[in-house]
């Protein structure tokens, strides 16, 4: 097998001098997903946050398409396609919902399209400022704009946090589509039914350590719900 | 105190050999950078101590000089000079004391706000100097003023200036060890912390600011007699910018550092300005390295060595005061209390009450409000509408340091304690807090102030023994666990936990889990906890409150809120 | 109209809007980099003194512009990449830096042109007839040109990619790096064009003022005034906090003194750190 498309080893940070993260392990390959679990508060969030350089690592290392990551700026990153929808603040409540997917790119019909046909309550909202969505709604805003982006690996720090379930299976069906062309994707979840739809492995974190992985095949529900203490 | 007697008598006798060493004129050129010193030295105190940097500082000196200046002017030879002099060095002082008030109390920033007033002021003092005319003598200021009756050459008037600036010193030196220093330091580093420990941050600003205007006011009362001469530029911009790198390049946070800037540079500069035409931006480029690299400045590198060898810790051997109780009441209550930051509603009527002690936990999703119902208890958020009662009385919006006080302990999410102080100051500032007097935080005895629960602790957890160790160098884990105990030797009666068990290993998790029970139980105590952790929910709950979109959804027994479907919906939910 | 009163109200425009040009460049590097930038004054002072330096040889006026901008797109980048990048997580410290800063330039501009006033000649002598006041045509003309400038880069704010992608950037700054808007080339082509914005107001504002080297410290303050009392939410709270301050100092200036002009603007905003500490307009 070659070697994955995403890939992280060690990696420990938080921030500051506090620790929050420790020595975590994983890999994605293309066409892959994998989704990070745990209750609140286990590190999750900070551990996207270190592997998109928003938080610089204590040590450890973080690879992109058999690049090392070291040093390089969130903005970098994304330039060689690494797509990152934050869980908290998701959007930019400053600008407009048409601001907000035209802020990189002109306003590019063809690849908003679909995701808008999908996800209709985004048209409607096009001149509304992101702020005055509903948090649900600013998740499905960041989805979509993550989602049409071109980018080879997708991490999404829990995409389906209060958004209505028809949105949700909407979601899934995107990401499938997302796997099925060859994206890697790195997802945060609480939802563990949605977790268990997309994802090809699992990560469980506790303590900002991780207390359990392997193939999602081989979980269940149950045995995850355990190891998550919730 | 017996390094402190040591001290004093090295920098007397030093003081008093140097007039011999450097000869007539070099003695009278140092005293006027004696003054400026003393006034250097404020900067020092404020900057260097309690974190705030004033831009104005010379705007003291000058309105000392000319009360100084017009008092030996009319009141020559007279008895009077006795209460004028000392009052000229005071006033400014007490102008700065009100100034700190004023500005100190709109609790913002304190960083550039407090900065840009004050050298707004400076401004504003200077103009007022260059125009008004009768009192002041405009901008050629006032002339001829007599020198102090009775002294009269160069090395008399080196004398006074030694005098002043040695007993300034040692003062100082009296405070920066005392409690009180140390409770500048720690509102430098952390003003939350020092609040909710029970102190007025804003009254310990402004009474350092004011004791700045007092050190900038003793070197202006003497410069008016020694220089003859009190112009405008005195209160003016350049002095304060000068008096400020002076501290900076000698070094802030040491005690003699402000003096070597002053006199060293102030010296430099004499010599050098007219050889050296660029001198001067010579000097404000090092100025720009010493606040990029060199922090501590030139002393910096010396004292330290120093203040180690000769630091050593008082024996804990005093128990502290008892804390004064109101009543034995434990209880709190939240009606209807609504809380909006911006355009989002975080508490939307919130209604909580407990009536005794016990272990109470809060739960709910994410933003549900529970660090919320926090902040809008210990006034840290403005409560829009609702009542909150505390202890039987009304509290609605009651500032930290006064719920402090009477008996309301707060730990942080994130460790909040004092980093760049030792475990032992950080549990002193704890002690201190509600408990010290005036006289407590002038003396040294404070220092080895201990409490049956300060033993306690430190018998639990040993770490917190070794209290000559930096907090900032603790573990996470530790340094929640100091915080913890920070917050329990005040002895509170309502104690309010957020995320305790928050980035904690399971060992230490079952550790906190003990110390709370056992400390809920010692102080007989309400313990409202925040927690995600459900291990650590059901362990310790007499009772959970459940909160969800700012407002009560549920409470009971851990088993009644197993059962409780509402909740279930609210949890599960999402992963359903 | 009233001749006087004409006159009074044209000059109360001249220094609200002549005062918010330089606060723009002020607001617009705060909000973004969140750097209070004590040195901002001295960028004007700079601009003055190139128009003065354009003067002794013998250019046109207009010269100083292109000549101003210059040495402080160079100085910009400098003193951003050697000051304020460094200091990024210590705000204090990059005041405290700029301060230090302002010293620099202060001196040594005095270094070379020495302590004394320079003056620089006003390159429209004439006056027009405003509603029977008969009224300075220059500085009518650069209230108009500042009227025009804020109004521009108000458009422009709004309406360009780049405007969008600032305000993208001060209202969620990690969102804004990871859908890939390069934040640190941002921030430093803002810094340099805060720097330009006040050496521009420089240019123009030095035939109406004395040229000497401490003339930007009365900048600095004033608009961390217009600052603290217009809050740093908004295009509007700045605009307002410039009417505030420009508008109270010009009309007690008129009335009484300078120096009582200046006390009521200083216990404004004392009042208003004290009782609104955020502003007219807070930013949310």
């Amino acid at each position: 097998m070659s070697a994955p498309l995403f890939s992280f080893a060690g990696v420990t940070g938080g921030y500051g001098a506090t620790t929050v993260v420790r020595a975590v392990d994983g890999e994605v390959a293309a066409g892959e997903a994998c989704c990070v679990l745990g209750r609140n508060g286990v590190g999750k969030t900070t551990l996207m946050r270190l592997l998109t350089g928003h938080l610089p690592l204590q040590s450890g290392a973080v690879t992109f398409g058999g690049r090392p990551m070291d040093g390089l700026a969130p903005d970098e990153r994304h330039g060689l396609g690494l797509i990152y929808c934050p869980q908290d603040r998701p959007v930019f409540d400053n600008l407009s919902v048409r601001e907000n997917l035209t802020l990189m790119a002109s306003a590019d019909a063809d690849r908003y399209a679909p995701l808008l046909a999908a996800f209709p309550i985004l048209e409607d909202r096009m001149a509304q400022s992101a702020g005055t969505l509903s948090g649900g709604e600013r998740k499905i805003l960041s989805f979509v704009r993550g989602a049409a982006e071109t980018g080879r690996l997708l991490l999404l720090d829990e995409p389906s946090e209060g958004v209505q379930q028809e949105n949700v299976e909407r979601m899934a069906a995107f990401l499938h589509e997302a796997k099925a062309a060859g994206r890697a994707l790195l997802i945060v979840e609480q939802n563990l039914a949605f977790a268990l739809e997309i994802a090809d492995r699992v990560i469980v974190m506790d303590h900002g350590e991780v207390v359990l992985a392997g193939n999602a095949a081989d979980m269940t529900e149950a045995t995850l719900a355990a190891h998550m203490h919730v | 105190m017996a390094s402190f007697l040591g001290h004093s008598a090295a920098l007397v006798a030093a003081l008093a050999v140097l007039p011999q060493l450097v000869g007539e004129f070099w003695a009278y050129t140092l005293a006027l950078y004696f003054l400026y010193a003393i006034a250097s030295l404020g900067i020092g105190l404020c900057w260097g101590q309690a974190g705030f940097l004033p831009l104005g500082q010379a705007m003291f000196f000058g309105l000392a000089a000319y009360l100084s200046g017009l008092s030996l002017i009319h009141f020559k030879d007279s008895w009077l000079l006795l209460l004028l002099l000392p009052g000229a060095a005071l006033a400014p002082g007490l102008l700065a004391y009100g100034i700190g008030l004023l500005v100190f109390r709109g609790r913002t920033l304190s960083g550039p706000f407090f900065a840009m007033i004050t050298l707004a002021l400076t401004l504003l003092a200077f103009q007022i100097a260059n125009s008004w005319n009768d009192v002041t003598g405009g901008f050629n200021g006032l002339k001829n003023i007599p020198g102090l009756p009775g002294l009269s050459d160069f090395t008399d008037l080196y004398y006074i200036s030694a005098v002043a600036l040695a007993v300034c010193l040692l003062a100082i030196a009296w405070l920066r060890r005392a409690p009180a220093g140390v409770l500048w330091r720690a509102v430098a580093q952390n003003e939350q912390r020092v609040r909710f420990c029970g102190f007025a941050v804003q009254n310990v600003k402004a009474a350092v600011f004011g004791l700045s205007g007092v050190l900038a006011g003793i070197g202006g009362a003497l410069y008016a007699p020694q220089q003859n001469l009190v112009t405008p530029q005195l209160c003016g911009f350049i002095l304060s910018a000068d008096l400020v790198i002076w501290a900076a390049v000698g070094g802030r946070a040491t005690l003699y550092g402000p003096v070597v800037g002053a006199v060293l540079i102030g010296i430099l500069t004499a010599d050098l300005r007219d050889e050296i035409s660029y001198w001067e931006v010579i000097l404000a480029a090092i100025f720009i390295v010493v606040v990029l690299y060199f922090r501590q400045g030139l002393m910096g590198f010396v004292e330290p060595l120093f203040e180690r060898l000769s630091r050593r810790r008082a024996p804990r051997a005093l128990d502290s005061p008892a804390r004064p109780q109101a009543s034995g009441d434990t209880g709190f209550a939240l009606d209807d209390v609504r809380v909006r930051m911006g355009s989002v509603s975080i508490l939307e009527g919130l209604d909580l009450a407990i009536d005794g002690p016990g272990i109470y936990c809060l739960i709910g999703p994410n933003g549900a409000g529970k660090t919320s119902c926090f902040n809008a208890m210990t006034g840290e958020l403005p409560v829009r509408s609702g009542h909150i009662r505390i202890f039987g009385s009304t509290r609605t919006g009651n500032a930290a340091d006064l719920l402090s006080r009477i008996g309301v302990g707060r730990k942080f999410q994130a460790p909040s304690l004092f980093p760049d102080l030792t475990v032992a100051e950080n549990f002193n500032i704890g002690l201190w807090g509600g408990r010290a007097r005036l006289r407590d935080l002038l003396g040294m005895r404070s220092h080895g102030w201990t409490s049956a629960i300060l033993r306690e602790a430190q018998a639990r957890f040993p770490f917190l023994a070794e209290e000559d160790r930096r907090a900032g160098d603790l573990s996470h884990g530790q340094r929640q666990i100091l915080e913890l105990a920070m917050v329990l030797i005040a002895e509170p009666r309502l104690i309010l936990l957020d995320e305790p068990s928050a980035g904690l290993s399971q060992t230490e998790t079952q550790e906190v889990i003990e110390a709370i029970r056992w400390v809920s139980g010692r102080l007989n105590a309400s313990t409202v906890i925040v927690e995600h952790d459900m291990t650590f929910v059901r362990e310790l709950a007499d009772r959970i409150f459940v909160l969800h979109q700012g407002r009560l959804l549920a409470s009971g027994t851990v088993a009644e809120i197993q059962a409780d479907n509402r909740v279930r919906a609210v949890y599960v939910g999402a992963s359903a | 109209m009233d001749p006087i009163l004409t006159t009074n109200i044209l000059n109360v425009v001249y220094e609200v809007s002549t005062l918010a040009v330089v606060v723009l460049g002020l607001a617009v590097v705060f909000g973004l980099l969140g750097v209070m930038n004590l040195a901002h004054g001295e960028f004007v002072m700079i601009g003055a003194y190139c128009a003065f330096f354009v003067q002794t040889q013998n250019l046109p006026f207009l010269a100083a512009v292109p000549v101003a901008l210059l040495v402080c797109i160079v100085l910009g980048l400098a003193v951003e990449r050697i000051l304020v990048r460094p200091l990024y997580a210590r705000p204090f410290d990059t005041l405290l830096a700029t301060w230090g800063l302002s010293m620099l330039l202060r001196e040594g501009v005095e270094a070379v042109y020495g302590r004394g006033f320079k003056s620089v000649a006003v390159p429209l002598t004439d006056s027009i007839d405003v509603l029977g006041a008969d009224y300075p045509s220059y500085r009518l003309l650069l209230a108009a040109v500042s009227i025009a400038l804020v109004a521009g880069l108000v458009w422009w704010f709004v309406r360009s990619a780049t405007g969008r992608r600032i305000r993208a950037v001060v209202n969620n700054p990690e969102l804004a790096g990871s859908v890939g808007i390069p934040v640190t080339a941002l921030a430093r082509n803002t810094f340099v064009f805060g720097c330009c914005l006040a050496a521009l107001s420089g240019v123009l504002l030095a035939p109406l003022m004395p040229v000497q080297p401490m003339l930007g410290l009365d900048f600095i303050l004033k608009s961390f005034f217009v600052l603290v009392v217009g809050g740093l939410g908004s295009l509007v709270g700045l605009i307002s906090g410039s009417g505030v301050i420009g508008g109270v100092e010009s009309i007690v200036s008129a009335f009484f003194d300078r120096t009582y002009g200046y006390t009521t603007v200083l216990i404004i905003a004392i009042l208003f750190l004290w009782l609104r500490p955020n502003g007219l307009f807070p930013r949310t």
